[in-house]
């Protein structure tokens, strides 16, 4: 379950990193991004993807680091293929994404 | 200035990475597929899919080394060499067995091997002589047919072009992270540049990892120097002192019984409550020069050399210790090893490894496809395609479509090629070097969209027939293996279905693609500069 959430972590971060930049917004919300939003974005990122590494080094050290630069890997081929091929389909992989985050921290914070 | 320091990076980048993408390509290809070395054995043995992961492994291996050795002392008491494999999550078998006989001008004596199946205890056939894996292991950096020493420095001195690549390939991509997620479709050269960016960019800590650590495993082999300027008699010693465990003594004739088992067990335990014991060697038993090794496997600490024991056989007396008293520059050339080879991986990480492994294959095959691509959009209508890009176009064939073809057929030979056969595992590796020739001819005839598409259907038709010979030739299939749920088996003939539906898609898209080049070559050629890009 930890592994899950490190990898939550990650995907989410890459999402928002993918979200802070223009075009993908627009293409996604058809709107413009503002700036604060993309502030935003952007903050969530870095604090998510700090927070997945920090998550996988204490747990598994050298090995979770490994494990680290892996979930890049997959969540930044992941989310290429959602924003290149079906991008209507962000907003519920975001959903289910969050999701997942959260139920994966409640059961590592209760077992 | 910042111009010409760009230009010069992208020639460079240009230049180093299309002198040894084919070779790049092979290597990473060999090396990815090696990641599941053991796995692709135990698939290559359907002797041995009957056997079962055991209970309460660790707790079984002291009764599995002294029955083992038991059977030894009844089998080959006056052996040279004993040999104890003990079970592991990757490999259910448990194997002893012992050296025979030096024949006159052999270099290594042969092996006799006998296969338990450790949850009951029983022999069980020998399986059928074949490489597996390790063919795919070594290939990745003994290249096979060529000599051991010039194939290292070969895949070396590709490595070191590859590295240089990575590093003027970050420099001259200007638009790393806004680019990151962007593919744009149906764009000629374009999409190609972007596959190109995205396979390399989402993977890039692996991709300067994987090729630094490769350069570091090599690197006693490139610059002995420092080795010879310090050890006297260079680098043999300065291994042995390393690893002092493995230098050997000369054998004595005089006879001494061999230790209890126990004895040296309960040494190990005292020094390591938890040990996984991995192998268990014994050499000269029964005489007084003996020497049992105990080594110990690692888990999942970055290191490729874990904890090893090494004990007279004739005092039970623990002689050395592996690894214990290491230098910083000894344990990070260790894990260099560990980061590489990957040995260390769960299920998880082994899976993020081999998707790495893909895009670092991805990225070298969209490389190489791109500068003939590319090449081949500027020429003016008239003009014939010079030599240069026509070896390129058929090199990119013959190897890009001629490896997984290979592959295939390496796997269907393994079923097919009668049990019986003279020197079996090399008629295997044959059969992989012929389909790979039998592509290299097909793209020498032509290296057109109309071969590719061929090529195409060809790699879908052998990546079905695995599975398929395999369900012919064996008790088991892809469905069976699901329903018992025998997770490696499936995955390889999963991972073949995988490969020929991607194949198929391919075909499909090269054939719409050709279908569109038919159509504008009627019409006026009109967004050429956009797609050059």
């Amino acid at each position: 379950m930890m592994e899950l959430l490190q990898f939550s972590l990650c995907f989410m971060a890459f999402n928002c990193f993918a979200l802070a930049k223009f075009n993908h917004f627009r293409e996604v919300f058809k709107k413009k991004l503002t700036d604060k939003q993309r502030h935003s974005f952007l903050a969530t990122g870095w604090i998510t993807i700090l927070l997945s590494l920090v998550l996988s080094v204490l747990s598994e050290g050298g090995y979770g680091a490994l494990l680290f630069c892996g979930y890049m890997a997959l969540s930044v081929l992941m989310l290429m293929i959602l924003y290149s091929f079906t991008v209507s389909w962000v907003k519920h992989i975001s959903i289910l994404n969050l999701s997942i985050l959260l139920l994966s921290c409640f059961s590592v914070m209760i077992f | 200035m910042k111009e010409n320091f760009f230009r010069s990076m992208t020639w460079l980048h240009t230049w180093v990475g299309l002198l040894v993408c084919w070779l790049l390509f092979l290597i990473f290809f060999a090396g990815t597929i090696s990641f599941f070395k053991d796995e692709i054995t135990y698939w290559f043995e359907p002797e041995t899919h009957t056997v079962t992961h055991q209970d309460n492994r660790l707790a079984k291996q002291r009764q599995q080394i002294n029955y083992a050795v038991e059977q030894l002392q009844n089998k080959a008491a006056d052996s040279s060499s004993w040999r104890i494999y003990l079970p592991e999550p990757r490999n259910p078998l448990y194997t002893y067995s012992y050296a025979e006989p030096k024949q006159p001008g052999q270099r290594r004596a042969k092996f006799t091997e006998t296969y338990l199946d450790p949850t009951i205890n029983e022999e069980i056939a020998p399986p059928r002589e074949t490489k597996g894996g390790y063919f795919f292991y070594r290939l990745h950096f003994d290249l096979h047919y060529i000599d051991v020493r010039t194939a290292r420095w070969l895949v070396c001195l590709a490595s070191l072009f590859m590295l240089i690549a990575l590093i003027t390939g970050v420099v001259i991509h200007k638009r790393i992270f806004k680019d990151m997620f962007s593919f744009r479709k149906n764009k000629g050269s374009r999409s190609w540049l972007d596959a190109h960016n995205v396979s390399s960019v989402l993977a890039l800590p692996f991709h300067i990892m994987i090729t630094y650590t490769g350069l570091i495993t090599l690197i006693f082999m490139v610059f002995p120097y420092p080795a010879q300027t310090v050890y006297e008699k260079g680098l043999q010693q300065m291994f042995n002192e390393a690893s002092p465990i493995r230098a050997r003594v000369e054998s004595s004739d005089v006879p001494a019984p061999l230790v209890s088992m126990n004895t040296i067990l309960d040494q190990v335990y005292t020094k390591s409550p938890d040990a996984d014991i991995g192998f268990f060697f014994i050499r000269d038993a029964n005489k007084e020069s003996s020497r049992v090794s105990v080594y110990l496997n690692t888990g999942k600490e970055v290191v490729d050399n874990g904890a090893a024991f090494l004990f007279s056989g004739s005092t039970g007396e623990l002689l050395a210790e592996q690894g214990k008293d290491w230098s910083a520059s000894a344990r990070f050339y260790d894990s260099m090893t560990a980061l590489h080879a990957g040995r260390l991986a769960s299920p998880l990480l082994r899976w993020l490894y081999f998707l790495c492994g893909i895009a670092g294959c991805a990225m070298i095959a969209t490389g190489c496809i791109m500068w003939a691509k590319r090449l081949r959009e500027r020429l003016k209508p008239q003009q014939q395609a010079g030599v240069g890009l026509k070896l390129v176009e058929t090199l990119n064939l013959a190897t890009l479509m001629g490896l997984p073809f290979a592959t295939a057929s390496f796997f269907i030979a393994n079923r097919l090629l009668p049990l019986e056969m003279v020197a079996r595992a090399d008629k295997e590796i044959l059969v992989f070097f012929l389909a790979w020739l039998a592509m290299t001819v097909l793209a020498i005839i032509s290296s057109s969209k109309r071969q590719w598409q061929l090529a195409a259907w060809l790699n879908a038709l052998v990546c079905f027939a695995v599975p398929l010979v395999n369900a012919m030739t064996t008790e088991g299939n892809w469905i069976s293996y699901l329903l018992t749920q025998k997770w490696t088996l499936f995955c390889v003939d999963f991972g073949f279905i995988i490969a020929g539906s991607l194949f198929i898609l391919q075909g499909k898209k090269l054939r719409t693609a050709s279908k569109k080049v038919s159509t504008r070559r009627f019409q006026k050629p009109k967004d050429l500069k956009e797609q050059q890009g």
